[in-house]
């Protein structure tokens, strides 16, 4: 089954040449299987393997689905049939879904493999067909974000290359398995986690090199954006193959780094969400805040790891796990959701939207349902993770060393910040799209298409995954087992049902029991109203009188808070650190009747101390490089003259 | 703070005990005008009243419409035999008719004061006051907020000052009605939910006052909407208005039983 | 003073001369020229490098329809007339385009008298605004526009402010006067002047007493019969109550808008004994029906050793007060750094009352045309320099201390001296002529015109409105919540702006 899965996600980019639905749908079919076969191989212990034999020369390479990446590849299946199916139901060109499907591919051999230059080759892959879908916009900024997430994309690759090139020499080997059980000294090992970590983060979005998020989310044409948080599976993948499991127990501050680093990550990302007009933009800078939240949850693993206390490290990485998945899911929803509202009104900023639940009811269930999980409301899946994570780091008073402890303490802090601000974002960001009254015109818009078969069935899964959060353990669990040496599974789940830390008697929760009382108080609420109601208000009719707007009779959208205003005030408090400023620039007339500008800008300092500079740097010594490309022949002879020399005065020091 | 709150106790009580019992006027309080001697009433009178307040009918019997009194005192200083000024706070009517004086026997009478105290201590529910200015001259808002001062603190009967219509029991309307407030006084009655009832304070809010010409759309507020509480005086004294709220409340306690 | 008299004439001879002016007989302290349509624009110019304050521009009627300004210069008002009929309003009133302190009024008066250009929408009118149109004069990501009114939050009067704002910043605020415009200047119009005068009371209720005394000082300016001392003090003692009973009431207002509700219930307790005084004293809370042109109608029908007693006791629950209010920190908070007006903006403006001393310039009537009692009593202009909120609040404050002293000065001579309390007016006078009052919100300036003892035209020119052209301007660094702050300091009544 491992090889038609695979076979049919080969094909599809083939297919996509001349007839993109038919492959958008032999991916979907692939994923599919795909999810089929990972959910056995992280259940039942099944190991599908799929021989490529010695042609890749650098070693035997196979595909294969061992617990771990099972878990992973179950995931990737879940979001790509999503967006396989969402292509095929709108798509957008013959060229886009191809992409698509590539990176699927691309993706799922990056999660099976088990021969580190395969792995590297699935990468650069992953990297080309990041590039190509963030290029795909028409305007120039689209064309310099394209260039942003390649560019870091590369530097990811560069430095994945210098870890594989390092490894190789300590074991002169390109096997996984053989790297996983080699002892490395220290120091190796923290080089090694910090080149692992750069690559990674270029992908997930961790700070300093997220850039690519935003920028990519934002300039990716159509469902390019949903085909980038796919990508998202192979950068969590990455972290947890080579940092906990090949790397082995990591010295102590790897794990402290990490919380900082997540810690971090996650208040930047949703500080900067919040000032984010472009609807894609936005989603990537959430994607930024989650993944410092997973990466907060690793730090506690690699913590438990170091020391050697496999309970910790379980918590840690059972909540990281849940994390992933349920941020990834959600998240390739809210991204599908939003290029249907995209596609109807044809707008990619929230300002001009508004009131579009009753013209898009679907759109407007499944991003709701994914604002929710993302914002981390009982009792859906998104809080389960996040309640795991907290539950990880209040673990921390068993930490050995009091750095580890502090660390742990403000990152539950920094934490708990992000899950109010995150609140904030996406009550704006739902409400402004779809709530409250329309600020455009919004009669003639329907949605895009009748069977949205795809967003419904990972709204359905986004829905119970906080009920279903114990079979879902089962399944990670016993997928995480060969990392940690035991099932967590077993300490989680104290009653059936019943859900724990890893570490029993510490703290509890619920959730299918949660989804199912919450509503019932609802509706319990709901109908105590109805019957309590006085008789002479059931007998009154209903008037309906205008909103009120102080006596005057102007339109409602008009006096309304547009989104950024209603984001303010947070801007306002937090801007220092995001380097807010506002001006009021005379655009036209003078005195009274002046046509005024109101200038509010946010500097982002990654943006303006890292990139910019990086960029400027590199366009130098490219201009530089460049005249040595002078395609003179006389030239290119000296360059080999010269190389020849070196080379020649090498030999005897290297003898 | 604390010094805040030892200067707020430290005084003693100054509140009205109003309408639990009498509050007197000082002596020579202007509070409304009563006519002394209606009969065989001589023509000029009528020309001594700046707002056309006196009518002498073809019985020639006299009669003062109190809702366009602005209480000046012209008449009271010209024919001290024919008018004069009595010191009373309870000046509110319901109905248009009955601020003629004198008053014919048909006229209803008011509730007494002891009535509507027992209907302010059985009060089983607050009253949400709001406001609106329709054209005053800025005097009658003075008496409407001091309401809430100390001396006379309408809180103790249950009256709570609202911004939002939409919550509100009771409009107070001040003022006549100009051509650029007519449009949000309808908007604000209409927000409100019932049972609403509507006072217009002030002589010019009953009937036009001292506006006939000018910018005006309508002279009183009833041209306009229904009025169910008419509080004359220029202004009337907070507890005038006092006075009318209650009568408001009596008509929406009639209407909710 | 014979030598300043002197200079004066040489300089009005000069600025005659300049202005191809001729000199009209006018009453004491006013100076009137006659100046041909076209110069009319060009003779205010003058008047402004000369360094006169501008008061008001209108259309008289006697005795011939004409535009007449006021412009106050060095204690005295210079009446420039220009006749001219209705037609050529507008090529004659370009002086708002270039005087921030005439822009308003020169467009109230263009939009009443002058003709309809034939594409004048009535959107935008001044003079009759609309409660339904919205303006956008800032565009940006975050900006929208808060229509403010006109039926407001509290029991405030009737103005509506377009506050375009991001959320915190304010842009841009445009305040937007004339809903409550109730035709009070055509209602005097052919009243006999004691009747009138209940007219002028109801203007602006909350400063009736000023209007009152400004009228009648009008009318009795304008037939040369000037009142008896007696009705002069009792003129001041009423005046200086309602000043009084006017700072107490921003100061409360100030209060309760920074939710220091101890603070606005002691305020209000002052203030109402105010009140309760006038009430005794008058028969009506406001003091209305007392003062008629001639002199005061009445005694006060209080006893004048009771008032000094109260008047006493009430200082030194004042002087308690105001340090205590001084004193909170999260009060004083809200109005230091408050709507800074500086000065020069101010007398661009033409500002008056507490709102100019509070941004240095020593603008006041009393003291400038000093009228009735100002002329004896020694009266010091209080002035205060940062010109924010809080400055406001505390000329207000001193000035409630200086009222206090005039007061005890005033009730002082009453008890003294003797006199009759009112003189009979010519009923058939003809004659025009200025009144002014330094009014709680500042100074106030009414033009009477008489025929056979009938008003044909009476104009007022009233500090609220030349007060409110400044608002937009007093939010330079201020966020939306400190808009309350900042409108109660100015402390104006649009009863008194709309007419």
């Amino acid at each position: 089954m491992f090889a038609v899965a695979m076979g049919l996600l080969g094909l599809a980019p083939l297919l996509a040449l001349r007839v993109g639905r038919i492959a958008a749908l032999s991916a979907a079919a692939g994923c599919v299987l795909l999810v089929i076969v990972g959910i056995t191989a992280a259940l039942a212990g099944a190991r599908p393997v799929l021989d490529l034999g010695s042609w890749l020369g650098f070693g035997h390479s196979a595909l294969r689905a061992d617990g771990l990446a099972g878990i992973f590849l179950a995931l990737t299946g879940l979001v790509g049939a999503a967006v396989s199916l969402s292509y095929a139901e709108l798509p957008p060109g013959n060229w886009q879904t191809g992409l698509g499907a590539a990176l699927l591919l691309s993706v799922a051999v990056a999660i099976g493999s088990d021969n580190a230059f395969l792995f590297l080759l699935a990468w650069e892959g992953i990297t080309v067909c990041v590039y190509l879908i963030a290029s795909g916009g028409r305007g120039r900024d689209d064309l310099v974000a394209g260039y942003l997430t390649g560019g870091l994309a590369k530097v990811g690759g560069a430095a994945l290359l210098a870890a594989f090139a390092l490894l190789y020499a300590h074991t002169h080997s390109f096997s996984l398995e053989v790297w996983a059980h080699t002892a490395l000294p220290a120091g190796t090992r923290s080089l090694l986690f910090a080149l692992f970590l750069a690559c990674f983060a270029t992908k997930v979005g961790v700070l300093p090199l997220q850039g690519g998020l935003p920028a990519g989310y934002g300039s990716a044409p159509r469902l390019g954006a949903a085909s980038l948080s796919v990508a998202l599976c192979a950068g969590f993948y990455g972290l947890w193959r080579f940092e906990f499991q090949i790397l082995g127990p990591l010295p102590v501050w790897c794990g402290d780094a990490l919380l900082i680093l997540g810690g971090v990550t996650a208040l930047t990302g949703i500080a900067y969400a919040l000032t984010q007009d472009n609807m894609r933009r936005f989603l990537g800078y959430s994607t930024v805040e989650h993944a410092g939240v997973v990466l907060v949850g690793l730090g506690v693993a690699l913590l438990g790891q170091a020391e050697h206390m496999p309970a910790l490290a379980a918590a840690g990485l059972l909540a990281a796990t849940l994390h992933v998945c349920a941020h990834n899911l959600s998240k390739t929803l809210a991204l599908i959701g939003i290029d249907r509202v995209e596609q109807t009104t044809g707008k990619r900023t929230l300002d001009p939207l508004g009131g579009l639940s009753r013209r898009l009811p679907v759109t407007a269930l499944a991003l709701g349902v994914s604002a929710l999980t993302l914002a981390a409301i009982p009792p859906l899946g998104g809080f389960v993770s996040e309640w795991f994570t907290f539950e990880a780091l209040l673990q921390g008073f068993r930490m050995p060393t009091l750095l580890s402890r502090l660390l742990c303490t403000l990152a539950a802090a920094a934490l708990a910040l992000t899950a109010g601000l995150g609140l904030l974002a996406f009550a704006k960001y739902y409400s402004f799209i779809f709530l409250s009254t329309a600020r455009a015109k919004v009669e003639q818009l329907r949605e895009p298409s009748r069977w949205p078969v795809g967003l419904v069935g990972l709204g359905v899964v986004i829905l119970v995954l906080g009920t279903v959060a114990p079979w879902e353990i089962h399944a990670l669990g016993s997928g995480l087992q060969q990392l940690l040496g035991f099932n967590p599974a077993t300490a989680t789940i104290t009653h059936p049902l019943t859900l724990g830390p890893v570490f029993s008697g510490f703290s509890v929760l619920d959730p299918t029991y949660l989804s199912f009382v919450l509503p019932a108080y609802v509706l319990l609420a709901v109908l105590v109203m109805r019957a309590t109601r006085g008789r002479s208000v059931r007998r009154q009719p209903v008037r309906r009188a205008p909103v009120w707007v102080t006596g005057s009779g102007v339109e409602l959208a008009a006096v309304q808070y547009r989104p950024s205003a209603y984001s303010n005030p947070m801007r306002v408090i937090l801007r220092g650190p995001l380097g807010y400023r506002t001006r009021v620039l005379v655009t036209r007339g003078r005195n009274a009747t002046a046509e005024l500008t109101l200038d509010t800008r946010v500097v982002l300092a990654i943006d303006r101390y890292l990139y910019t500079p990086a960029t400027s740097l590199a366009l130098g010594i490219s201009k530089r490089v460049r005249a040595l490309q002078s395609g003179r022949l006389s030239a290119y002879l000296l360059y080999m003259l010269v190389a020849l020399i070196l080379a020649l005065s090498l030999v005897p020091i290297l003898r | 703070m604390l010094q805040w709150i030892a200067r707020g106790l430290g005084k003693g009580r100054i509140t009205t005990r109003y309408p639990r019992h009498a509050e007197a006027p000082p002596a020579g309080f202007r509070g409304r005008i009563d006519v002394l001697d209606s009969d065989a009433a001589p023509a000029e009178l009528t020309g001594l009243c700046p707002t056309a307040a006196i009518a002498i009918d073809r019985q020639r019997r006299l009669t003062v419409d109190r809702g366009r009194c602005i209480l000046c005192g012209a008449c009271v200083q010209a024919a001290p035999d024919r008018f004069a000024f009595v010191a009373q706070y309870e000046t509110a009517t319901r109905t248009r008719s009955a601020l003629i004086v004198p008053e014919d026997r048909e006229t209803p009478l008011e509730p007494l004061r002891e009535t509507l105290a027992e209907q302010a201590r059985a009060l089983r529910r607050s009253i949400h006051v709001r406001h609106i200015d329709c054209g005053s001259d800025g005097s009658e808002e003075w008496e409407i907020q001091a309401l809430w001062n100390p001396y006379y603190d309408i809180q103790r009967l249950g009256f709570f000052l609202t911004n939002a219509p939409r919550h509100a029991d009771i409009l107070l309307a001040t003022g006549p009605v100009t051509s650029a407030m007519r449009g949000p006084l309808e908007r604000t009655w209409d927000v409100m939910p019932r049972p609403k009832a509507l006072v217009a304070v002030g002589s010019d809010a009953c009937s036009g006052g001292l506006s006939d010409a000018g910018d005006l759309a309508a002279g009183s507020v009833d041209a306009v909407l229904p009025v169910d509480v008419y509080v004359p005086g220029s202004p009337p004294s907070p507890i005038a208005i006092m006075h009318g709220l209650l009568l408001a409340t009596g008509l929406l306690q009639a209407v909710a039983a | 003073m014979t030598s300043a008299t002197k200079e004066q004439s040489e300089l009005w001879a000069g600025l005659a001369e300049d202005l191809g002016a001729v000199q009209e007989p006018a009453p004491s302290e006013e100076r009137r020229l006659r100046v041909p349509a076209a110069d009319f624009d060009r003779a205010a110019r003058v008047l402004k490098e000369a360094g006169a304050r501008f008061v008001t521009v209108f259309a008289a009627s006697t005795p011939e329809p004409a535009i007449i300004g006021a412009f106050a210069l060095r204690g005295e008002l210079v009446v420039v007339r220009a006749p001219t009929d209705d037609t050529d309003l507008a090529a004659v009133l370009t002086i708002g385009d270039w005087w921030p302190a005439a822009r308003w009024a020169a467009q109230e008066l263009a939009e009443r008298h002058g003709p309809r250009p034939a594409n004048r929408s009535k959107k935008r009118l001044l003079t009759a605004p609309d409660a339904d149109l919205l303006d956008r004069h800032v565009s940006g990501l975050d900006v929208f526009t808060i229509p403010y009114g006109p039926v407001r939050s509290g029991i405030f009067e009737a103005i509506q402010f377009q506050i375009e704002t991001g959320g915190e910043d304010v842009p841009r605020v445009q305040t937007r006067p004339f809903f409550k415009h109730r035709g009070r200047e055509q209602r005097f119009v052919r009243l006999r002047p004691d009747k009138a005068v209940y007219v002028a009371e109801r203007v602006a209720g909350i400063a009736s007493v000023a209007y009152a005394s400004a009228f009648s000082q009008a009318v009795e300016r304008a037939l040369g019969a000037p009142p008896p001392p007696r009705a002069e003090r009792w003129r001041a003692v009423y005046g200086e109550l309602e000043r009084m009973a006017c700072h107490l009431d921003v100061i409360a207002k100030e209060a309760e808008t920074a939710a220091l509700y101890v603070g606005q219930a002691r305020f209000q307790i002052l203030k109402e004994r105010v009140m309760r005084w006038r009430s005794r004293l008058t028969g009506s809370r406001f003091g209305r029906g007392m003062i008629v042109p001639g002199g005061v109608r009445f005694e006060g029908a209080m006893g004048l050793d009771e008032l000094l007693g109260e008047i006493d006791a009430f200082e030194v629950d004042l002087r308690r007060d105001r340090r205590l209010f001084v004193g909170t920190a999260s009060m004083t908070d809200r109005l230091v750094g408050s709507g800074r007006l500086p000065r020069a903006l101010v007398e661009d403006y033409g500002a008056v009352g507490p709102l100019a001393r509070g941004s240095g310039l020593s603008t006041d009537a009393r003291h400038e045309r000093p009228y009735g009692d100002y002329k004896r009593l020694g009266l010091q202009v209080i002035t205060a320099s940062e010109g924010d909120a809080m400055a406001r609040v505390n000329v207000r404050f001193r000035e409630l201390g200086e009222s206090l002293r005039l007061l005890r000065q005033s009730i002082d001579q009453l008890r003294r001296s003797n006199g009759e309390l009112q003189k009979r007016l010519p009923t058939d006078g003809s004659g025009s002529a200025f009144g002014w009052v330094e009014a709680p919100q500042g100074e106030l300036v009414i033009w009477v015109e008489l025929r056979d003892g009938l008003l044909e035209r009476v104009h007022i020119a009233s500090p609220s409105l030349r007060n409110w052209a400044l608002f937009d301007h007093a939010f330079p660094r201020d966020v939306l919540t400190d808009f309350a702050f900042i409108e109660h300091s100015f402390g104006l009544t649009p009863a008194g702006a709309d007419r």
